[in-house]
């Protein structure tokens, strides 16, 4: 059976420059890919290519590819216009926005918020029964269906974000597109969500994307995770593969410098500088500047390659069998 | 310094709301030491509370065992003791450049003209930006951490002797917040700094602090050194705490203990134990007898829980069915 997603060469540029870069990945029926990397970096921006919600004045190539069940051709994501995507927006692929806090409407009830979504997407449903699937999908995010009649600001963080979740699911999509849902909330909430989210894939059979910059939450929700760096994709495969054995100079300083309880205490070493300017990226691997380990040879661009079964990864050096150790950084040198 | 029994009251309409209840904290010469709970729990009140900043409704703030409350010594203790903010987008005005912002406190707090430019380029390459290239700049056209840099100069430039971190790094990508982190660790070995973590972030709080005090609704439940707090805790909502926790690694904690509900409001605070609804491990008078702090381990392990206090309990449940207390405690750290 094909994927139920399938994004190839996916280029997105803002006056010729670009943001997201050659990314591509596939995404099985109930699978969940987690995108990781820091701000900046073009996860939001994949996300949004992915919807064809790209704000003015950047532009998107490549192939995006859904297959949702019954279907039998695919709809191609890429080539549709403004009005074509109309019908698949929401009906098939749907996005929780970043910030639960901002995205709903603040002078309108959550169930009329709701009720505009459903009547918006889908033609010919019925007032009872679009009131009765606004009960239901309150139920299934955990929420009194009473909840439906109250005003954004009287709800909480984490209510909000539950009416969010609501939302992306109001059509029934296959797949929904999550960007930093826990991002503005407390460890318990943020404990709860991801449960959420966890129970919709099992119990409905969602494809889930997760972004996040947080590799903790990444780790404990996703099946397979992106690894991505000034746009592009740096590594890529099964979490546990990734996690136990990151093969990106990239991914294993940004594990090493996460305090794991039980683990090393004490300050882990940092990672110089800053992500690099998309504007004006650094030749070759666009990692190197900051790399302990860059040679000369990094001046050259990395592919995206095998070095495991099912485990990709974007450096000359790859596969690592050790990495040889990093002095800690000092204020003033380098820092 | 310390604080004895600091209560902070808010008044809401006609409502009062008790933000801090009875708060004794200690901070030691040269510590590190961790303010951890959820938001609304009354963490940043505790921090402004300590630097006067915050009228109270009882309780006082002692600085080297003598309070501070007249206007010479507040003015005192705040150039002892200064404060960093989350924000660092927010806590830098936009028309100032860096070297102006930086002086500021000087200005401030009196200090003559001469000796201003020494102090501020002492302060910033302390924090490892280098005086030349950053003085004449301004916020817009610094990045994120380079911007919370100069605010922990500006903090610095009065060489004080604590310096309260109000979640220094929770707005940073992870990169970043290691560079951030490392240079605060070394501005306490090179000054001899002490610090205050105010943070959500247990995992942080385990790898840099040395002492932990964990908040609920207004209330310290639990405090002692960082490795006890986190890798043994012995209150249920520690326990929870530390096990909602995502964890960057395989072996990911599937079953996790989840705490159900959203913290209380503040204006409601519930009877007897104010974690009880929540708490799983509830008994009894915990909807009857507020429990106190009591001894629960060794280096000074203190929870208010009153599976810990058969005593107290006892004396309000003549039935006297208190369960053992469970001795292994962590829900991670044992497994």
């Amino acid at each position: 059976m094909k994927n139920l997603l399938e994004v190839e060469d996916l280029r997105v540029e803002y006056r010729g420059r670009p943001i997201v870069d050659g990314v591509g990945f596939s995404l099985a029926r109930g699978e969940s890919l987690g995108l990781a990397g820091e701000s900046g970096c073009g996860k939001t921006t994949t996300a949004l290519a992915l919807m064809k919600l790209l704000p003015d004045g950047l532009s998107q190539q490549g192939s995006i590819e859904l297959r949702p069940e019954g279907a039998e051709e695919p709809i191609r994501i890429g080539k549709r216009t403004e009005v074509g995507m109309q019908v698949v927006r929401w009906r098939h692929i749907s996005l929780v926005f970043q910030g639960a806090m901002n995205s709903l409407d603040p002078v309108k009830k959550v169930e009329f918020q709701i009720d505009e979504v459903i009547c918006l997407h889908e033609k010919g449903v019925s007032g009872k029964q679009v009131k009765e699937r606004i009960a239901d999908l309150l139920t299934t995010v955990g929420l009194t269906p009473k909840l439906g009649s109250r005003y954004p600001h009287q709800l909480s963080g984490g209510q909000r974000q539950r009416v969010m979740i609501a939302l992306a699911l109001a059509c029934r999509p296959s797949v929904v597109i999550a960007d930093e849902p826990t991002t503005a909330l407390d460890v318990v909430m943020q404990a709860q969500v991801l449960e959420l989210l966890e129970r919709l894939r099992r119990d409905l059979g969602l494809a889930l994307i997760l972004i996040s910059h947080d590799l903790g939450v990444l780790a404990e929700t996703c099946d397979r995770i992106a690894v991505m760096y000034a746009g592009r994709i740096v590594e890529t495969g099964s979490v546990d593969s990734v996690f136990s054995n990151p093969q990106h100079p990239y991914t294993k300083r940004l594990l090493a410098s996460l305090p794991v309880i039980g683990g090393e205490r004490g300050l882990a070493p940092a990672i110089p500088g800053g992500p690099p300017d998309p504007g004006n990226p650094p030749e070759g691997c666009s990692f190197h500047p900051r790399c302990p380990y860059s040679t000369e040879r990094c001046l050259e661009d990395p592919a995206l390659r095998e070095v495991a079964p099912g485990h990709q990864a974007a450096c000359h050096f790859s596969p690592w069998s050790s990495w040889p150790k990093v002095e800690p950084l000092k204020v003033g040198e380098g820092l | 310094m310390e604080t004895r029994e600091v209560s902070v009251t808010f008044r809401q309409r006609r409502r009062k709301v008790k933000a801090l209840d009875s708060v004794s904290l200690e901070w030691r010469r040269g510590e590190v030491l961790g303010v951890v709970g959820e938001s609304g729990c009354g963490k940043s009140t505790l921090a402004r509370a300590l630097l006067g900043l915050q009228e109270m409704s009882g309780g006082e703030v002692l600085l080297n065992g003598s309070p501070a409350t007249g206007r010479r010594e507040l003015s005192d203790l705040r150039k002892r003791v200064q404060m960093i903010f989350q924000d660092p987008y927010q806590t830098l005005n936009p028309r100032q450049k860096v070297g102006a912002i930086v002086a500021e406190p000087l200005v401030v707090q009196g200090f003559g003209r001469s000796g201003h430019e020494e102090k501020v380029q002492r302060a910033l390459s302390d924090v490892g930006l280098d005086p030349d290239t950053y003085l004449d700049r301004y916020p817009h056209q610094l990045s994120g951490g380079q911007r919370q840099r100069v605010a922990i100069a500006a903090a610095l430039v009065l060489e004080p002797e604590g310096l309260i971190c109000d979640e220094p790094v929770s707005m940073l990508d992870a990169s970043v917040r290691s560079q951030i982190l490392t240079v605060l660790m070394n501005l306490k070995e090179k000054r001899g700094l002490s610090l205050i973590f105010i943070t959500h972030d247990l995992s942080l709080a385990w790898s840099l602090c040395d002492r932990i005090a964990v908040m609920y609704l207004g209330r310290i439940v639990e405090s002692g050194t960082a490795v006890d707090v986190i890798e043994k805790p012995t209150h249920p909502y520690t326990e929870a705490l530390v096990a909602a926790v995502p964890v960057p690694a395989v072996g990911k904690g599937s079953a996790r203990a989840l705490l159900e509900g959203e913290l209380p409001d503040a204006t409601d605070v519930p009877k007897g134990c104010r974690f009880h609804p929540r708490c799983p491990k509830r008994f009894e008078p915990c909807d009857a007898v507020d429990p106190s702090l009591v001894e629960v381990g060794p280096h000074d392990q203190l929870a208010a829980c009153l599976l810990y206090d058969p005593a107290a309990a006892e004396a309000s449940a003549p039935t006297g069915s208190v369960p053992a207390a469970d001795s292994s405690g962590s829900t991670r750290g044992a497994a």
